[in-house]
């Protein structure tokens, strides 16, 4: 068992129907401090869903949100805080399109943060330095490729200061020959000591990158475990049915 | 004693005074019916059903009934229900405004429903609030699908405005007629009011292509690689 207070973020029971679609059925799962956690499975099993809930961009019909030991609530005004704390990426990318890269790193910055334009601007550069995009500063989303939007976003999620990251199929939308330059930003953050959720169909990625792999289908978790045992010793029938089909696919 | 029809510069000169009121009434009705159609159409796009129906119904009984006819109620009914009496001018100023709120609310509703919904979900995602998503990120983006249908329908309302004429308000088309009524030279007068009315609305609609023309990107040129090799390439 771990020390309660490494754990950064626990979601118990939670429940999510949209209509007569019950898309989170009593998903449970906590996320300890500096660890990477990666969410696989088949399309529509509530992956993108569970984020979504996490963040607080859907509301959950039952169960609890906790991070850092505070009750998330949704209606209430902590919301924001939360947000704050969590950063978001999402699969296609979502840059402000009427804003320059620098503006969409620095304009949360400004109105969120209250920091001063100054302090801003060097934590921008300093963070696409980091994504190794300086010299796009005054371009336009529709003016950088998938990829270098993707590494923006990741800047822009980064210079909110969040205490965790979620990505979201953040490679889905690329060009194949695109996603490892985003990958590789991903693997240097974890290198640092991100804490992050990751759902993606990138298996490779995920083994490499993760501590721990969750396996959901139709709403549930129905494994999780270190990535070598997932992947080689699968428990459940249905994980390795999945895991059969993306692998072997070649 | 002979009647004098002649047409004297003079005559000219007041109609194209009575152009430069048409313009006034209808840039202070466009200001005011936008601030209103903003607020309008904001509220169409609303979450909250009591407002989406109220904007709706505005919207729908506005655009449903003859301008005329709102000129009008506006004309008897302020002194009736109100027990005000106001001048010729305030009153084409309020009916050209509730009249241009409801249309511009539907371009306004337009506008802000085809920001994409991912850029709410990363405004929210980022620690936004409502007012700054909408303030920051919508509003802005928005306005570059409002404005240039806004912008046709001031040319539009400019043509419509010539109906104030018949409440009494001296404009562009009143002016006319009253030279008319001294000169009995209605040909001339009337296609010299037209040439005027299509100088105005051409001029404004050239102003506008340019101005969204060079607007449409954004991007300052320099920094569009990819164009200058396009015109290379052709």
């Amino acid at each position: 068992m771990v020390d309660r207070n490494l754990i950064l973020l626990e979601l118990k029971n939670i429940n999510k129907s949209f209509g007569n679609l019950h898309v989170l059925n009593d998903v449970s799962m906590t996320v300890v401090q500096g660890k990477v956690v990666a969410i696989i499975g088949p399309s529509g099993s509530g992956k993108t869903t569970l984020l979504r809930c996490v963040n607080a961009l859907e509301s959950i019909d039952s169960g609890e949100i906790v991070i850092e030991n505070k009750r998330v609530n949704p209606k209430s005004r902590n919301v924001h805080e939360l947000r704050e704390k969590v950063g978001f990426i999402f699969q296609a990318f979502n840059l402000f399109a009427h804003l320059t890269t620098l503006e969409n790193i620095m304009l949360a910055q400004r109105i969120v943060k209250k920091r001063s334009v100054k302090e801003a601007r060097e934590r921008a550069f300093s963070l696409l330095r980091k994504v190794g995009l300086e010299d796009k500063a005054n371009y336009y989303p529709s003016q950088l490729s998938g990829g270098q939007q993707q590494r923006v976003a990741i800047a822009r999620a980064l210079a909110m200061d969040p205490k965790l990251l979620l990505m979201d199929e953040i490679t889905s939308a690329l060009d194949p020959e695109l996603v490892s330059e985003v990958l590789d930003v991903v693997i240097q953050l974890a290198k640092d000591g991100m804490t992050m959720i990751i759902v993606t169909h990138e298996m490779g990625f995920a083994r490499n990158v993760a501590s721990r792999i969750i396996f959901m289908d139709n709403g549930r978790i129905i494994e999780q475990g270190e990535p070598n045992k997932i992947f080689n010793n699968p428990e459940q029938e249905r994980t390795r049915d999945f895991l059969n089909k993306v692998l072997n696919h070649k | 004693m002979k009647l004098d029809t002649s047409i004297y510069l003079l005559d000219w000169l007041f109609i194209l005074k009575g152009a430069g009121i048409t313009l006034f009434l209808c840039l202070n009705a466009m200001v005011f019916g936008s601030i209103l159609g903003l607020i309008i159409g904001t509220m169409r796009t609303s979450k909250l059903s009591i407002l989406k129906y109220i904007s709706g119904a505005y919207i729908y009984i506005i655009r449903g009934t003859p301008l005329l006819m709102q000129l009008f109620l506006v004309y008897y009914g302020l002194p009736v229900f109100f027990r005000i009496i106001v001048s010729a001018y305030t009153t084409a100023l309020v009916g050209l405004t509730v009249y241009a709120a409801a249309y511009l609310a539907e371009i306004v509703k337009a506008g802000l429903q085809s920001v994409d919904k991912g850029q709410k979900d990363a405004a929210k995602a980022l620690g936004m609030t409502s007012w700054q998503e909408f303030r920051s990120i919508v509003l802005p983006q928005a306005l570059k699908v409002i404005v240039p249908p806004a912008f046709g329908f001031f040319i539009a309302l400019i043509k419509d405005s010539s109906l104030v004429a018949i409440i009494g308000f001296i404009e562009l088309t009143r002016s006319s007629r009253m030279v008319i009524s001294r000169t009995y030279q209605p040909f001339t007068i009337y296609l010299g009011v037209a040439v005027i009315y299509f100088v105005i609305c051409y001029g404004l609609s050239i102003i506008s292509q340019k101005y969204f023309k060079a607007n449409r990107q954004d991007i300052p040129k320099a920094s569009q690689p990819w164009k200058t090799v396009a015109i290379k390439v052709s």
